[in-house]
């Protein structure tokens, strides 16, 4: 095994058991970190201390570039590229591009969030060395994993180790890089 | 099923009315009845034909609301929602409007029925179009008498009733099967009220389309709109809400809520006013966009008339009123209601409460009061003295309903504590 592992990883058997050791590992001033459970555990993104998520910004940009390019692909087409008289309408209104560059908001928005989703979640990921884990497995299906990743500036393989157990971590072990 | 939690929430509540609601209860039919006053005065300053425009607004304004209450009551029901339990006796509470709404109904269609050219011009065919800035008179118009068939008094009134007493008969055994499950706990209350949702959302959707159809769009009957309906229930959601918001903060800032509210029950009637906010600018564009690309005089005379002057082309002051709707009743919430945390600020929530229902009687203003043209066909201003008595209206009307919202709450418990959501609701989350 190298040196330094890719991080530590325990094992809880219940939610309020991973739940108050999140609350420590967030409390111990951990960043690089993650929790492992087979389904969602409301509150638990407070517990870790994790803030609002940031896709909607993704999904604003998304918006605004899709209302800008359904308005600018009207006008360009209508009044500038190849201008021609239909039904008494000027070359150019927002009235008339107004159905393209809504419908185009939603669809960039749409794609913005999904896109900015899988960024952020730095999907898709074919490995990630928790899957070596003995536990892994369990995790996804009646057990509660807490990951500290070594690239923490807080991480100390032995502190680390020390608050996992203090908090409850059972089979704290070390993940291979 | 049964809730030990909501019992311990609920455990507190007083058997009687809680502290000052009674008197709260004749403050606000005091103020009704001032503001009722103060509109009757208004008919000797600025004559019958205006007051009952003002009464109108007035009427379809907190109609409006009222109706709003009922699909929200309803659509609850129907999808089987959790979240909303705990507001939606308060909307229960709201329903007690109906009644009295139609009592106050009762006076201006008495009155264009005494004086048929009061209000809507089509109800005498004797009525000369001169008078607004037209030729002939209404029954040689052809096209009233394409829409006689409808648009005749007989049908008016049959409607106007028809509508009343369908929203009162579903009001009540709406609020029966609620309230009485709060003493026997039984699980078929739930099912009859889904039942109820199921006739009642369709019968109100029928009726109140021909109620504004007959009320507001057939002041101008040339006007032809598909939207119209779906105009005015997008109104009226965005009111009902915004007076849901406006009740839960209340009832939270008063103590009644502390503990039953929680930030995403705030949040979730946030995403349903900003998701009607979207849908009112959709039908409302739609239909301006539809007249405006189609170019028919028929239909864009209702629009032109909003914008600049009939006789000489001069823009009027109803084209700021309609650009204030556009920037107003849209993006301002819009771009407000966005952020997550307007959405759970009690603080925000009740000011933009507020301000969309007052959009709403804008918007409602803007569609009533262009139809009373001058004999240049000239819409009146929108500015001007007569509007005087629909602040009065809405004022004396708002107080009879508020009266009647205060005077249901004490009958019933603050929540439906056996409702068999109520934990689901009590527990919301994201």
């Amino acid at each position: 095994m190298p040196a330094q592992p890719h991080g530590l990883i325990a094992t809880f058997d219940t939610v309020p058991d991973v739940y108050h050791a999140a609350e420590q590992v967030r409390d111990a001033g951990y960043k690089s970190w993650d929790c492992i459970t087979p389904f969602p555990i409301h509150g638990l993104d407070k517990a870790m201390g994790l803030g609002r998520s940031k896709v909607p910004r993704f999904s604003f940009v998304g918006g605004v570039i899709g209302f800008t390019t359904g308005m600018s692909l009207i006008w360009w087409t209508g009044a500038v590229d190849y201008p021609l008289v239909v039904g008494g309408k000027p070359y150019f209104s927002p009235m008339f591009a107004f159905p393209v560059a809504y419908e185009l908001t939603i669809l960039f928005t749409a794609f913005a969030t999904i896109g900015g989703m899988l960024f952020l979640n730095g999907l898709p990921m074919h490995y990630h060395p928790v899957l070596k884990s003995d536990q892994i497995m369990r995790g996804l299906d009646d057990k509660f994993l807490i990951v500290i990743d070594a690239r923490d500036p807080k991480f100390n393989l032995t502190a680390t180790k020390a608050l996992l157990e203090k908090a409850g971590g059972k089979d704290v072990s070390e993940l291979e890089a | 099923m049964s809730s030990t939690h909501a019992a311990t929430v609920t455990g507190s509540l007083p058997a009687t009315a809680p502290a000052g609601i009674a008197a709260l209860a004749t403050k606000a039919l005091t103020i009704g009845a001032i503001g009722i006053g103060l509109t009757i005065a208004g008919l000797f300053v600025s004559g019958g034909a205006k007051v009952a425009y003002s009464w109108l607004v007035g009427l379809t304004f907190w109609t409006g609301i009222a109706i709003g209450m009922l699909f929200l009551v309803m659509i609850h029901h129907i999808v089987d929602a959790s979240w909303s339990t705990v507001i939606r006796r308060q909307f229960e509470h709201g329903l007690a409007a109906f009644k009295w709404l139609g009592l106050l109904f009762i006076p201006l269609v008495a009155a264009a029925l005494y004086d048929k050219q009061l209000v809507w011009k089509w109800f005498d065919p004797a009525f000369d179009l001169a008078k607004v800035g037209g030729t002939g008179t209404v029954g040689e118009d052809i096209l009233w008498v394409k829409k006689a068939g409808l648009l005749n008094p007989t049908f008016f009134v049959g409607a106007t009733v028809v509508s009343f007493l369908i929203w009162i008969w579903l009001s009540a055994r709406l609020r029966k099967a609620s309230f009485t499950q709060d003493f026997d706990g039984d699980l078929k209350w739930t099912s009859h009220n889904r039942t109820t949702a199921a006739f009642g959302l369709a019968l109100t959707a029928l009726t109140m389309t021909l109620s504004i159809i007959f009320w507001v769009k057939s002041l101008d009957y040339h006007f032809f709109s598909t939207m119209y309906g779906v105009w005015y229930f997008a109104g009226c959601i965005r009111a009902a809400l915004s007076a849901g918001v406006i009740i839960m903060v209340w009832l939270y800032l008063r103590g009644d809520y502390k503990g039953i509210l929680n930030n995403n029950h705030l949040h979730s009637i946030g995403q349903l006013i900003f998701a009607f906010t979207v849908f009112w600018a959709y039908i409302t564009f739609s239909q301006y966009f539809l007249i405006w690309n189609a170019n028919i005089p028929e239909e864009t005379f209702w629009y032109s008339l909003r914008e600049i002057n009939n006789s000489d082309g001069v823009p009027n002051q109803w084209k700021w009123v309609g650009l204030f709707l556009l920037f107003g009743h849209f993006f301002l919430p819009f771009l407000t209601l966005i952020h997550y945390r307007v959405k759970l600020s009690k603080t925000w929530m009740p000011r933009i409460a507020f301000y969309i229902a007052f959009v709403f009687l804008i918007d409602l203003i803007y569609n009533v009061w262009p139809s009373k043209k001058n004999e240049l066909g000239d819409p009146l201003p929108f500015l001007a003295v007569h509007q005087l008595w629909t602040i009065t209206a809405v004022i004396g009307i708002g107080g009879v309903c508020v009266w009647a919202y205060l005077k249901s709450f004490p009958t019933a418990k603050l929540i439906p504590i056996r409702d068999p959501r109520i934990n689901e609701s009590l527990t919301h989350h994201e």
